[in-house]
């Protein structure tokens, strides 16, 4: 009787044999450029990841009708769903780098998801460029020289918005706070960096509670009422993608917004369209990439009518930086010449290059790109289908970003 | 610690066990009759919510347009849970336990996926009317005006469960069949009819329960995932079975939850996991269960 | 052991496996043998007791925390990192498994669903010690298992040796007792064993084996995350057995192949796995109840009733050896 299952287990065996043998292809020639992206489909990030994808297209496009990157290399496009899971995302990058032989990934929706794939794009000597997921760990311990950021990191927003939160606790007299944060890597890190920095910018302010939402809650009505039983002077949150539209939709339902005020938190381009009737005005938000502030940018306006065309919407801050990705991209290639991974990676390093946010360089410490976080209230405007934040604060990359001094002291204990 | 406060959690601890209520009645009353555990049963009810948003839409210039998408989103439900009943789970009566689970588990992925395919990834929201927008006061505290609803149709739908069961003669005929199946059999009453009959039911509250919900917050994605543990927490902790169990155990977890929130912000759902093991050790079969075949 | 020749067989395959494939499936490779053992050990409750465990990846999530907190937070070297991974699952299997073995059926699931959820939220929330929802990064194997195809040969001789144990378990008289159970618990105490003893030693053992289980992930994967231990996680290694088949030893190892495989190929040009394994998974609970292994079973003794039929009565001696 045994016997048959060693006989079968052994045909089963064979079967994988001839099956992998069959689906590892030759090697393809080095001329088109395979690009990987690492998004979340599915899952909680899949809000932000849509746009993200979108822009992507939209910019491999636009450099494959000019023949590719330095005008030969064609562009392929490998995207890949990493439902939001680390292990997920790290099995889809190792096949993206050892299938599809991509030489750069970007995206990570989720910081966990970022901070699990780095050391596996270091290992292969592979790209790896962040433009979604901001925790300061991406780049500040554990050094890559491979993954780069384009977006603001969690330091950089809570900078931002610490100093503007100060000004507005001064102006009001604001004495306690509370704090909503979504418990997971994104969520812990801004909320950590705004309370210290807060403490720096303003000693007097007390923070009276903190509350963590597990990621993906639904519903926040017993966040609301203990919050609310608080009295707090004002509330901070960093509560992202899906999540923040059900937190601010049913706060909204008990008045919140109206009894205690929500300053700094982030309030994307994508919140401003989905809530585009139902979002109280004048609250003061933050974002990190808007359209709007840069219109006056040609790259941007392009962009834009460009996006609207494809899509037949408004991007979203994250379309605009996965935008800036490839083109960032696209740059370091031309300045090195070659698709080689290593020259791009040493010229992307210190690069100055031209975004849609205008031109930006990247650190050489830590590879995080200059860009600005902004504040604002939002509030109608009659150019767009959908209130924007006006009265807008540009806090730039170098005024906001970590000192190098502390980011050497925090390796050192790497 | 004033009792405004207390009030006020106890309040959203309320509603938020009432859309477990409705979630748990359904999964519930499947097993209780038919034996088997749905595993999709949120999955059916995230369907309904887009289900829900989908007639809303159509139905969006008229005044009434989100309550009629309510009960439609409903009919449609009990449409879909008598294809799956008739397709699948009527192939699984006889079989054991982890094949009827395994075949709902595998459902849960399936929807998921068709339902990605249908309404995109996009976060769907149904902007509610004047009426149930804002909050209304009780003693100065307050409370959202849409979970007044909710909380009415949780029950609403526990009385006309308990009203069914108890004094209508497919009632009788359905608890019958719970206790022997033979002797409903051998009276010439068709088991099948009757299952299929209950697994409707039950899939029609879920379709309800899923639209009730879609206005409360914006519906996505995963949001199954997140609850039907939950749901099975609650079955667990009320009974197996027992309609008065589920109801007092959805409220139980609900609280939990919300006064946890309160005192022990970071343990609010080991709380109710530990809550549902010491329960199932102590009493497997639940506060208001009856101990019956395992 | 003449009939042991197959093993050998599949053996020096598996060795000279990854001359033959690309560096890709290498790494698919050390999954399947991962998931493989860790399903194997999963069978120990569900084929041999006959109990379905929903939560399962609470051990195999155990392990792996073990492995990789010993490893970033005080570089113990990975050869004593695997033991401490099953005896931390082990002692968490003890504790859990007290309980769960007093329960039997649909009650069994669910407590065991209840106790994987525990621990995916102890871990979840557990910041300052796991790193809560970023996991743990940096669990690097040493310098000679740095490649895959040495962490490879690593995890397979691990494996091996950890299936020959689990088989000579399977085919003592304790492995026996656990069948007994398995069919009828009831007279099984008549006889004068006890049977929650057994079934928590029984318990015992398979956590400890998915906690090795675990514990070779976190180097394999360079890092590790509470999703190893949530339900979704425990779902797979029922897939696999299911797949597989229960009831052979190595059922849940040739769940393990397919899945995976299947995994690795259909995530290569769709995002919608979860339809397709989904669909795979109906398709075997409705017609083919006992798993691929199961399946050709079945063939195979219709091919040979048929053979019997044939030549009635020549090869009923063979049938016999």
């Amino acid at each position: 009787m045994k016997k048959d299952y060693f006989l079968k287990a052994f045909g089963g065996a064979a079967l994988l044999v001839v099956m992998t043998a069959l689906s590892v292809g030759p090697a393809l020639a080095a001329e088109p450029y395979h690009l990987g992206v690492n998004l979340a489909i599915t899952g909680t990030g899949a809000l932000y990841c849509k746009d993200g994808v979108d822009a992507i297209k939209l910019a491999v496009e636009e450099i494959n009708g000019q023949g590719g990157f330095m005008g030969k290399h064609p562009i392929e496009l490998f995207v890949r769903d990493t439902h939001t899971k680390p292990d997920v995302g790290v099995r889809e990058a190792k096949d993206l780098i050892l299938r599809d032989k991509v030489r750069a990934i970007l995206g990570t929706y989720s910081s966990a998801v970022a901070v699990a794939i780095k050391p596996v794009a270091q290992e292969y000597k592979v790209l790896h460029i962040a433009a979604i997921s901001n925790s300061e760990n991406i780049t500040k311990v554990k050094f890559s020289p491979y993954t780069y950021s384009v977006v603001p990191n969690s330091y950089m927003q809570a900078k931002a918005v610490a100093l503007g939160v100060a000004e507005l606790a001064k102006k009001k007299g604001w004495k306690e706070y509370v704090t909503i944060a979504s418990d997971y890597e994104w969520g812990r890190s801004t909320q950590n960096n705004f309370v210290q920095l807060l403490q720096q910018a303003a000693p007097d302010l007390k923070l009276k509670k903190e509350f963590w939402p597990r990621l993906g809650e639904t519903q926040f009505t017993s966040y609301i009422t203990a919050i609310m039983a608080q009295k707090p002077d004002f509330v901070y949150g960093s509560v992202a993608s899906k999540d923040n539209v059900a937190w601010m939709k049913q706060a909204k339902a008990y008045g919140f917004f109206e009894k205690i005020p929500y300053p700094g938190s982030l309030v994307s381009v994508s919140e401003l369209i989905i809530q585009a009737k139902t979002i109280t005005r004048g609250l003061v938000g933050l974002c990190r990439a808007p359209f709007f502030a840069h219109m006056d940018v040609p790259m941007m306006a392009n962009f834009v009518e460009n996006f609207r065309t494809k899509y037949g919407r408004y991007p979203s801050d994250w379309a605009v930086m996965e935008y800036d990705a490839v083109y960032a991209l696209k740059q370091g290639i031309e300045k090195a010449g070659s698709i080689d991974t290593e020259k791009v990676k040493d010229a992307m390093k210190g690069m100055t290059i031209d975004t849609t946010r205008g031109k930006l360089y990247f650190r050489e410490i830590d590879n995080q790109l200059s860009c600005s976080s902004y504040l604002g209230v939002v509030a109608d405007d009659p150019k767009y289908p959908f209130p924007i934040y006006h009265d807008l604060v540009e806090v730039k990359g170098p005024d906001s970003w970590r000192p190098e001094a502390e980011i050497t002291a925090a390796r050192a204990k790497d | 610690m004033d009792t405004s406060l207390l009030l006020s959690q106890f309040l959203s601890g309320l509603s938020r066990g009432m859309v477990l209520f409705l979630i748990a009645s359904g999964l519930s009353l499947i097993f209780g009759v038919m034996n088997i555990l749905n595993f999709a049963h949120a999955s059916l009810w995230l369907v309904g919510a887009y289900f829900c948003y989908s007639f809303w839409v159509l139905l969006q210039g008229y005044g009434f347009g989100m309550w009629v998408s309510i009960g439609l989103a409903a009919l449609t439900l009990a449409a879909i849970g008598w294809v799956i009943e008739v397709v699948l789970i009527r192939r699984v009566y006889d079989r054991e336990l982890p094949e009827q689970l395994l075949l709902t588990y595998a459902m849960v992925l399936i929807i998921g996926d068709l339902i990605k395919l249908t309404w995109g990834v996009e976060d769907r929201i149904i902007a509610r009317p004047p009426l149930v927008e804002g909050p209304v006061f009780f003693f100065g505290i307050p409370f959202d005006s849409y979970f007044i609803f909710v909380i009415l149709v949780g029950f609403a739908v526990a009385i006309g469960l308990w009203w069914f069961l108890q004094k209508t003669k497919y009632g009788h005929i359905v608890r019958a069949a719970v206790f022997s199946r033979e002797m409903v059999s051998a009276l010439g009453i068709p088991i099948p009819r009757i299952y299929t009959g209950v697994f409707v039911l039950g899939i029609f509250i879920a379709g309800l329960a899923g639209g009730v919900q879609a206005p409360v917050g914006s519906i996505t994605l995963g949001m199954d995932m997140a609850i039907v543990v939950q749901a099975f927490c609650v079955v667990v902790i009320g009974g197996f079975g027992s309609l008065l169990g589920t109801l007092v155990g959805s409220i139980i977890v609900g609280e939990i939850y919300a006064f946890s929130i309160l005192f022990w912000p970071q343990g609010a759902l080991v709380l109710i996991f530990v809550v549902t093991a010491v329960v199932l050790i102590i009493r497997p079969w639940g506060l208001f269960g009856t101990p019956m075949r395992a | 052991m003449k009939r042991y020749w197959w093993l050998g067989l599949v053996f020096i395959v598996a060795l000279i496996l990854p001359f033959v494939i690309g560096e890709f499936w290498v790494h698919v490779a050390v999954e399947i043998l991962i998931l493989g053992l860790f399903a194997v050990s999963f069978n120990m409750i569900f084929g041999y007791m006959g109990q379905l465990s929903f939560g399962h990846a609470a051990y195999y999530g155990v392990g792996a925390y073990a492995t990789g907190l010993l490893m970033v937070k005080a570089s113990v070297p990975l050869p004593i990192c695997l033991p401490a991974s099953m005896i931390a699952a082990g002692i968490c299997a003890l504790i859990f498994g007290y309980f769960c073995v007093r329960l039997t059926g649909i009650y069994f699931a669910i407590l065991t669903l209840a106790f994987g959820q525990l621990m995916y939220y102890i871990i979840f929330q557990w910041y300052s010690f796991t790193g809560g929802d970023d996991g743990l990064q940096g669990i690097i194997p040493p310098d000679f298992l740095f490649s895959a195809t040495a962490y490879y040969y690593f995890t397979l001789f691990v494996v091996a040796a950890a299936l020959i144990v689990i088989w000579y378990i399977s085919e003592s008289p304790f492995g026996y007792t656990m069948r007994t159970i398995r069919e009828n618990p009831d007279r099984t105490r008549f006889i004068g064993i006890n049977v929650k003893r057994y079934m928590l030693i029984n318990f015992v053992i398979a956590g400890m084996f998915a906690g090795l289980a675990g514990g070779l992930w976190g180097p394999f994967n360079r890092s590790i995350a509470p999703d190893l231990c949530n339900w979704h996680q425990s779902g797979t290694p029922v897939f696999m057995t299911v797949i597989g088949g229960p009831l052979g030893f190595f059922g849940p190892m040739v769940g393990s192949v397919i899945y995976t495989f299947l995994m690795a190929f259909v995530t290569g040009f769709t995002e919608y796995w979860p339809l397709t394994i989904g669909l795979v998974i109906i398709f075997v609970v409705l017609f083919m109840p006992g798993g691929v292994l199961g399946f050709f079973e079945e063939r195979v003794k219709i091919i040979r009733a048929r053979a019997l039929e044939v030549g009635a009565g020549e090869s009923s001696e063979k049938e016999n050896s």
